[in-house]
């Protein structure tokens, strides 16, 4: 599969293959440049017939309905819908808080798996592929191609990604809503440490600008279940000042913060229609994976 | 609150330990490096209301459970023995032991009397407490002993009530000594009196040397005081203040003067009912009595003419106490006053003859007999009441038989010889005759007790009308009972067990005083010297308890009275007792009537500077003065614990509906 190059720890040759056996579906009309599998927005040369159209000077004769015209007396055009590629823009959350991971496995690695794995089915079936990494703020990113070549540096700058430094997630899916071409798939991958309130805005920007927005959100099941039994200084990954905290005093609390913390996420996520998938980084990701591909067959996009 | 293990509670700062393993346990922190910071800053934005009162409960239940725990094992006490062992356990403990008549007032509840409770009390108490040794020290023979348990204190015999008072004093010299003696540790000193003033002599100056004595040990003595000072106003006693037979014409009779007291000086009319017993005859009269003292004078009880000697018990009712119930007496023909006068002057002989042979009373038989020295040894002493002596004081032989005369109950009195020649007997001597001629004024005498007592009407006897012309000076270790003007003694008594030996400085010859010429002076001492003197010669007599002076208890044998008395008590319980051919009627101290009961403040200042602790309980209490709490402080802990454990409970986890 990759003759010539070194294996990639976030590959998984198998899994990839199992993968592929389900497309990756847009659930929204894509507007890519050549023709694909997924619907477009603009009519085509598919065998799926769209619509009946007048007929106006300059209109391709071929495309008359004769048996129309003498049912009518009128000339019509026989439209058809077109098939396209789709763009998928990963953007990769490489703050320093996705360097944690209390079970061996970081958050980022998790990260590069999912990204990778995407990357890869996407430009299996044709598809574009870019990648955005995001920490204090667009720190590299690859815009979308369909070259097979390409995925080689894509994996590579997944390679080099080193989580550091602080979020600034907000700013830079705004910049992307206004940079990415429109109709484009757009995977973030992030443990969105940012209030849901914040996020309403990107998602809703990234709609407007019609894309299709996919989320995998990233938690450790530490971060979840704060069992701690020792007293404990925690340190910020992200250069935010250590908390000295007797976990039995503040567990109730800090339950209390993280539920309402998902519970908004929840309610945005369902107000900017994004297609969102908590994953705790102790699942398999080859399922969480599955469950995302088999979840957007379901809602593929209608024209 | 008191422990009987304090030295425990020195591990009271181990309450602080959940505090110390708290700090520890902060500083043994794990530092982790961790992503989800906004949460934990939510959080500590978040109100710590009830986790923080939570945590401090906690904190609070924990310490609570370890100071409990401590209290519980340090045997905690309730009761009013407030600092009760604040010193730890007792190497001694010394029981004083009040047995005096007035510890057997009983509560109108019943529940039984004051020593009863007391002893029971005191068992109770003391069992609780522990010692390493026990000592009774009790109000009868003021001896230590010690006691193999405590338990023994409600077995012992020497622990009940005595028709005797109690010397408290004397009790606690005779705990100084013990202590003194045996070089105890930390001794406990308890006291278990109904503080009578009469037992307890607050006037008197042994206390001060008593607190001295014990403020001296370096080990410390803790004083208790288990008081019964509840008197019962209705509580009468019967005393026979005077008894004697005499002729009838039908045959004899009896002369008995009964005396009643009613304690708290009530002047309510009472009907009470008397009983008289004599030599097993019983007969009942009523008297009323409507005043705090009552006195029934010469009440005639008939005799047969045959029955010369014998015994009798007067009783009322019962009331609050058993002890003061009864009054024994016993009587007799009187017995013949002799007298003998060793008289180197016939002036003096004459005046001191007349005075002893001249009968007070048609009854009395009085002869005196003048004698020369030197047929001292053909006198029958047996038989002799008084000796006046007007003579060199004796030496050798007469000496000795003088000294066993007085030994045997007789009386003596000495005038001085003419020329004194410096003898000394029983420790005084004459020196010289003064030679005043001026009259010498007599300053003071006795007219409370002895031979210048006042009469029996209350007349003080005109000793100041004598005339005392010329004295002899008198040296050695006396008792004045009569002092001229510059402090010479007129007439003194010489202490000695029984029987009384009298020194007086001058004689009744005209030269040297007006004891002849105003003779009523000089008769009364006389005849009352002779007729104390005839009572060691009759066959019956009357006893205090616990004075047998002159007796030899080991003799006697009862013939009323006493029942539960062991014979060896004998002389300490009232009642009447056989020793051979002669009767002995046994009854309680004057003072043991109507005494009354110390006040508060007068009590705290006899133990003023010594640690003393005072508590008031009362005849039939069944409460424990002191009792164990321990188990209280275990249920506490038991609770506390099941508290903390359920503060600590993780509340129903949030997380798993988080994760979900």
């Amino acid at each position: 599969m990759f003759p010539d190059r070194r294996p990639r720890s976030f590959l998984d040759p198998t899994v990839l293959s199992r993968l592929a056996s389900v497309p990756l579906f847009a659930r929204r009309p894509m507007q890519g440049n050549v023709s694909g599998r997924h619907p477009s927005p603009h009519r085509g040369s598919s065998v799926e017939f769209a619509e009946y159209r007048k007929y106006v000077p300059g209109d391709d004769l071929r495309r008359l309905d004769w048996r129309a015209y003498g049912r009518s007396d009128r000339f019509f055009v026989k439209e058809f819908e077109a098939d396209t590629n789709l763009r998928c823009c990963l953007v990769l959350d490489t703050s320093g808080s996705m360097e944690f991971g209390s079970e061996g496995v970081p958050k980022i690695e998790y990260a590069r798996k999912i990204a990778a794995a995407l990357g890869h089915l996407a430009l299996q079936q044709g598809d574009a592929v870019g990648l955005s990494c995001v920490a204090k703020g667009l720190v590299r990113n690859i815009p979308p191609r369909r070259n097979p070549a390409h995925l080689m540096s894509l994996f590579d700058v997944l390679e080099e990604a080193k989580p550091h430094g602080e979020t600034q997630i907000v700013p830079v899916l705004h910049e992307l809503a206004e940079t990415i071409r429109q109709r484009a798939l757009i995977v973030i991958i992030s443990d969105l440490f940012v209030e849901p309130e914040l996020l309403r805005g990107c998602f809703q920007h990234l709609r407007f600008r019609r894309h299709d927005v996919a989320v995998f959100h990233l938690l450790d099941p530490q971060e979840i279940h704060f069992r701690f039994r020792r007293p404990m200084r925690f340190l910020d990954m992200e250069g935010g000042p250590a908390i000295f905290a007797e976990p039995n005093e503040i567990a109730d609390r800090y339950q209390k913060a993280l539920g309402n913390y998902l519970d908004g996420l929840h309610q945005v996520v369902l107000e900017s229609a994004v297609d969102y998938h908590r994953v705790t980084i102790d699942e398999n990701y080859e399922q969480v994976l599955m469950r995302f591909l088999v979840g957007r067959t379901r809602a593929r996009g209608v024209r | 609150m008191s422990f009987l293990q304090p030295m425990l509670l020195a591990a009271l700062p181990l309450v602080a330990l959940p505090i110390v393993i708290h700090l520890i346990n902060q500083r043994r922190y794990q530092t982790m490096r961790w992503a989800a910071m906004m949460f934990l800053l939510a959080a500590n934005r978040m109100s710590r209301g009830y986790a923080r009162l939570r945590q401090w409960l906690i904190m609070a239940f924990r310490m609570l459970v370890i100071a409990t725990l401590i209290f519980a094992i340090s045997r905690p006490l309730a009761g009013g023995w407030l600092g009760l062992t604040a010193g730890g356990r007792a190497d001694t403990t010394i029981i004083l032991l009040d047995r005096s008549p007035s510890m057997t007032q009983r509560s109108v509840g019943g529940g039984g009397s004051k020593l009863e409770t007391g002893r029971r009390q005191l068992v109770d108490t003391l069992k609780t407490v522990g010692s390493s040794r026990w000592v009774l020290i009790e109000s009868s023979t003021n001896k230590p002993r010690e006691l193999e348990t405590i338990d023994a204190l409600l077995a012992t015999p020497s622990a009940e009530a005595t028709s005797a008072a109690s010397d408290l004093p004397a009790m606690l010299q005779a705990a100084r000594d013990y202590i003194r003696a045996n070089k105890s540790g930390q001794t406990e000193i308890w006291i278990c009196s109904d503080i009578r003033e009469n037992d307890w002599n607050a006037d008197s100056g042994r206390w001060q040397a008593l607190r001295d004595g014990f403020l001296e040990f370096a080990q410390g003595i803790r004083f208790h005081l288990l008081a019964y000072p509840q008197a019962d106003p209705g509580n009468l006693s019967v005393r026979v203040a005077n008894v004697r037979r005499q002729k009838t014409a039908e045959g004899a009779e009896l002369l008995l003067t009964v005396r009643l007291s009613r304690e708290g000086g009530s002047t309510e009319r009472l009907s009470i009912p008397l009983h008289f017993e004599i030599g097993g005859a019983r007969s009942e009269i009523t008297v009323d009595m409507a005043s705090p003292q009552f006195e029934l004078k010469d009440h005639r009880i008939p005799l047969e003419r045959s029955q010369e000697r014998g015994w009798g018990r007067v009783s009322i009712s019962a009331d609050a106490n058993p002890g003061d119930n009864d009054a024994w007496f016993v009587f007799d023909q009187p017995s013949p006053r002799r007298a003998i006068v060793v008289a180197e002057e016939p002036q003096t002989a004459r005046p001191l003859e007349l005075a002893a042979a001249i009968a007070p009373d048609p009854t009395v038989q009085t002869s005196a007999e003048v004698v020369a020295t030197e047929q001292l040894p053909t006198v029958e002493w047996e038989k002799i009441s008084l000796v006046l002596w007007q003579a060199p004081l004796p030496e050798g032989k007469a000496a000795q038989q003088v000294r066993t005369f007085i030994a045997r109950g007789g009386y003596v009195l000495f005038f001085p010889p003419r020329t004194p020649n410096g003898t000394e007997f029983l420790g005084a001597r004459w020196t010289t005759w003064g030679d005043n001629n001026k009259e010498v004024p007599i300053e003071s005498w006795r007219g409370d007790q002895d031979l210048l007592a006042n009469t029996q009407s209350g007349t003080a006897l005109p000793v100041g009308q004598l005339q005392v012309r010329r004295f002899c000076g008198l040296t050695g270790e006396f008792t004045p009972l009569a002092t001229l003007r510059g402090g010479s003694p007129l007439l003194a008594r010489v202490t000695t067990d029984r029987g009384g030996a009298y020194f007086c400085a001058t004689t009744p010859a005209v030269t040297d005083s007006s004891m002849a010429s105003g003779g009523v002076v000089l008769y009364v001492l006389v005849q009352r010297a002779s007729a104390a003197g005839s009572e060691a010669l009759g066959s019956t007599r009357q006893l205090v308890a616990g004075d047998t002076s002159g007796e030899d208890p080991t003799q006697w044998k009862r013939v009323d009275g006493a029942e539960d008395a062991l014979s060896t008590d004998y002389p300490l319980h009232g009642g009447v007792y056989s020793a051979g051919e002669r009767l002995l009627a046994v009854n309680r101290p004057t003072t043991e009537d109507g005494a009354k009961i110390l006040s508060d403040p007068r009590v705290a200042e006899l133990f003023r500077g010594l640690d003393f602790t005072r508590v008031d309980d009362r005849a039939g209490n069944i409460s424990s003065l002191i009792q164990e709490i321990w188990r209280l402080f275990l249920i506490a802990t038991m609770v506390a614990m099941l508290v903390e454990a359920g503060l600590c409970l993780p509340k129903p986890a949030r997380a798993a509906g988080v994760a979900s």
